[in-house]
């Protein structure tokens, strides 16, 4: 990984001592690329639960401001630490656990649902340098990981041994297996474009002003964007998508029967899905990473966080569809088009309108 | 459509199935006998000069001497109004259910047979309702009901 | 193909759930997503209201109608009142009718704003749940003002009115008459054009004006039917013969129509209050009433027109100081009576917006 123009402010250092950490500090061969990966994994860990912490507080604000209230006022300056404390609470809490549950299911599924969460940012370049692994297959791997979440959700749902729940299962396994297509057709117009699957590869291709951003540099960006974002708000399950916990009709859906740390986990998790989502939403369609002056960590927060407020001003505006409008809207309006803009892409590509 | 019109309309038509009664203070009261409940229902619902499409309230009440079932109904078209009640003794205390007539009766019917254990022959469904499920403890609305916790407000 | 086994399951809703506005069981047959069947199962609210009545002199029985219906409390204040000055014969002063129509008018505002911000609530909006509750403080605050109460207010009383309004009053209820004239627009911007809104009520829960009519229907559920009755023009009481206001009603009595009728309503009460503001007479606001008050013999129903439809109060006198019966009518008793009846073959998300636009509340029901 070479940088030739380092701007202040950079952080990719961190990651290239943590990298070299291992030999430096003289371990074994055998043992240098486990320590390697788990020092840079504990780093990622650790900074992402903190900012699922803030995104948890920024949207309490956020919906407050949307509503004339202030939200969170007490704990701190504005009440900024209050979803730590929020935490702390959780993780005193007596776990309750039901005598009719599947035991294994229900205690693997906020697991599997806090670990698929965290496994997409090994390849997410969170700037220059700032990447754990730069696999080839990078945004395939995202998409595939990703998808984990449904299995934890189902096995929340059939776990708990609660109606309630196992609708809210149900439901989610059905919105995000159909939501998934449009989202990795959006994708696939970028990748066909770049002609690769890597990360750093699409958000290198990208560099430049904002008009090398694929949202604003090829005729089917746009398109794709909106596309993406659709089915994106429907993979983090946040409204007006949420029905897989619709409060009014399953009182909480998959995770009604958790609770203390279990469900802190899910709510963790389902912050740290939103900002996967808007992360690949800004590396792929707003740059990454790229832009004049700021260091590139900079950057690619803030335009992650500009997703991020997108979903939340949506969330806190729209009514919630219902489920088979939900269905058929991905069926019968979001996979056509998805599909027509995939076509044109292959098509532009194949006439060579950018080459 | 005045009081006393409609008062004449109704005596005219029910033949002397309904009778005028004294006692309601503001509205029209007529007296029905039990056996001709549901015959002069339909007539009141049904006669285009009456239409009394709408039905208020039904309301179970124990005089101390007698059960007395209260209709209370409204014509939406003509805009009048009137209440006719059916007098019942304590023992055997049995009605003819109106359900079929006004649908509204349903819930009220069920609530009087809880409350006061007046029976509705052919009702649909009379089971437990505003009480807990598992109550033994008789129907709470009759006046000489008393629960073992139950105290009396003094009187004045 | 061999055809795939299924079983429907039922669903307990309630009686603690976030959409049944109270206290009340639904029990779902359900088969998948669609709700075949529907059992209300109510009582988890119930108080006794009319035995604890029959126990109690009648101006005694006065505060127990703020916990028949607690959203609208000065409805079910007024419709004791006004059953038992129909018995008594009572002549009420001038001030204290203006006076009652106005409180009237402001808590049917309120009551149908509570509506507006839970019914978005139920089909997932969250936000305008805030704006109702907001606009909603300041109506409260006129209520505090003038009997110390914000929710039970117990303000009117067989005869009159608790207390005058102070001096402030008259200002400051213009001054919201004017503020809320102004919200109306947010509040259509916000959800009457969305296509998500539309999707979600147009269409569903249609109430026929047969079926309304033969459960019992009333208010604004039935003009959403497109029924032209409203019992403040139909069936005049108190002073509303005074007042120039115009009927609203819908055509096809579907969610949306009962979401919009709802709405319209408020426009027009905001009329009756200004009017009852510019005709307000001074002189008393009670009449006379001994604590041993005793009415003639005799039975009467009294109807009024609530924020949820017609409320009923059938009080029977046998001249002692206790009334022998006194029954409340509530019209989301018919309503939920209403709900199996529309909520066969729909889906669960369906079913809470059909609840939602029907405006039930459980004390009404469970007494």
């Amino acid at each position: 990984m070479s940088c030739t123009v380092i701007a202040f402010g950079e952080l990719h250092g961190i990651f290239a001592w943590l990298h070299e950490l291992p030999v430096s500090i003289g371990l074994p061969d055998s043992v240098q690329a486990v320590v390697m990966y788990a020092a840079l994994g504990v780093t990622v860990f650790s900074v992402l639960s903190l900012f699922a912490l803030f995104l948890v507080w920024w949207e309490r604000k956020i919906a407050a401001h949307i509503q004339q209230r202030f939200g969170p006022m007490r704990v701190g300056w504005h009440g900024w630490y209050q979803t730590v404390m929020d935490a702390l609470k959780l993780l005193q809490k007596e776990d309750i656990r039901i005598e009719t549950r599947d035991k294994v299911v229900f205690f693997w599924a906020p697991v599997v649902c806090f670990v698929a969460a965290f496994l997409a940012y090994v390849v997410m370049p969170f700037g220059k340098g700032l990447i754990v692994a730069d696999l080839n297959i990078g945004i395939l791997y995202i998409m595939a990981v990703t998808t984990f979440t449904v299995i934890a959700l189902l096995m929340a749902g059939w776990g708990s041994n609660n109606k309630y729940a196992l609708l809210g299962g149900m439901r989610s396994a059905a919105q995000v297996v159909s939501y998934e297509i449009p989202m990795v057709v959006s994708l696939l117009t970028i990748i066909i474009y770049v002609g690769s699957l890597s990360m750093v590869d699409i958000v290198e291709s990208q560099s430049g002003w904002f008009f090398n951003w694929f949202i604003f540099r090829v005729p089917f960006g746009p398109i794709a964007f909106v596309t993406y974002i659709i089915a994106a708000i429907a993979e983090a399950n946040r409204t007006p998508f949420d029905i897989p916990e619709a409060e009014q009709e399953l009182v909480a859906g998959y995770n009604i029967e958790y609770s203390g740390m279990k469900f802190a986990m899910f709510f963790l998790a389902e912050f740290v899905n939103m900002f996967t989502v808007s992360a690949i939403a800004a590396t792929v369609f707003l740059g990454g990473w790229n832009g004049p002056f700021l260091p590139s960590w900079v950057w690619f927060m803030g335009k992650t966080l500009t997703v991020v407020l997108l979903l939340m001003l949506v969330r806190w505006t729209y009514p919630r569809l219902r489920v088979d409008q939900l269905m058929e809207f991905a069926w019968k309006f979001l996979v056509p088009v998805t599909f027509a803009n995939l076509i044109l892409a292959g098509v532009l590509k194949y006439l060579g309108y950018w080459e | 459509m005045t009081k006393e019109e409609l008062k004449d309309k109704v005596l005219n038509l029910s033949q002397g199935m309904l009778t005028y009664s004294d006692s309601g203070v503001f509205d029209l009261m007529f007296e029905v006998k039990p056996e001709n409940l549901t015959k002069a229902a339909v007539l009141l619902r049904d006669h285009e000069e009456l239409r009394f499409d709408f039905m208020n309230n039904i309301t179970g009440v124990d005089t101390g001497e007698h059960f007395e079932v209260v209709y209370s109904l409204a014509s939406l078209s003509n805009k009048t109004r009137l209440d006719f009640k059916v007098v019942l003794p304590y023992e055997g205390a049995k009605l003819e259910s109106l359900c079929e007539v006004w649908k509204a009766a349903n819930w009220h019917e069920r609530e009087i047979w809880e409350l006061y254990g007046i029976d509705f022959t052919g009702h649909p469904n009379l089971t437990r309702f505003l009480l807990p499920d598992d109550w033994d403890q008789g129907h709470p609305m009759r006046k000489d009901w008393d629960a073992p916790d139950f105290v009396r407000m003094p009187e004045l | 193909m061999a055809e795939l086994r299924t079983e429907e399951f039922q669903v307990n809703m309630g009686p603690h759930h976030p959409s049944t506005h109270g206290v009340c069981r639904l029990v779902l047959t359900m088969d998948g997503e669609k709700v075949v069947a529907v059992e209300p199962v109510i009582g988890y609210l119930h108080r006794a209201i009319e035995k604890i009545c029959e126990n109690r002199t009648y101006p005694q029985c006065s505060p127990m109608m703020d916990r028949f219906e607690y959203v609208t409390a000065m409805s079910s204040d007024y419709v004791y009142a006004l059953a038992v000055e129909k018995l008594a014969q009572l002549e009420v002063p001038e001030r204290a009718e203006y006076l009652r129509v106005i409180m009237l008018e402001l808590n049917r505002i309120a009551s149908h704003l509570i509506f507006w911000g839970v019914t978005a609530m139920d089909i997932g909006a969250y936000t305008p749940f805030l704006y109702g509750l907001r606009e909603r403080e300041d109506i409260i605050d006129l209520f505090e003002m003038t009997c110390g109460q914000r929710l039970t207010y117990n303000y009117i009383r067989i005869g009159g009115v608790s207390r005058d309004i102070p001096k402030e009053f008259e200002p400051k209820c213009r001054a919201f008459i004017k503020k809320l004239r102004g919200k109306f627009s947010d509040y259509e911007g916000l959800l009457n054009e969305n296509p998500i809104w539309l999707a979600r009520t147009k269409g569903i829960g249609v109430l026929t004006p047969e079926t309304a009519i033969s459960y019992g229907a009333s208010g604004p559920v039935l003009r959403a039917s497109g029924i032209d009755y409203d019992l403040r023009r139909d069936d005049p009481y108190s002073i509303y013969d005074k007042f120039d206001f115009a009927i609203p009603t819908q055509k096809t009595g579907d969610c949306y129509d009962r979401f919009i009728q709802r709405l319209d309503e408020m426009k027009e009460s905001l009329k009756i209050i200004e009017q009852a503001l510019d005709g307000l007479p001074e002189g008393e606001i009670k009449a006379k009433v001994k604590p041993k008050f005793k009415p003639p013999e005799g039975e009467v129903y009294s109807r009024i027109e609530s924020a949820r439809g017609e409320m009923g109060a059938y009080v029977r006198s046998d001249g002692t100081t206790k009334p022998v019966r006194v029954k409340l009518r509530g019209s989301s008793y018919n309503h939920l009576a209403l709900v199996p009846e529309i909520c066969t073959d729909v889906l669960i998300a369906d079913l809470v917006a059909i609840f939602a636009t029907l405006d039930i509340i459980m004390p009404e029901v469970d007494r």
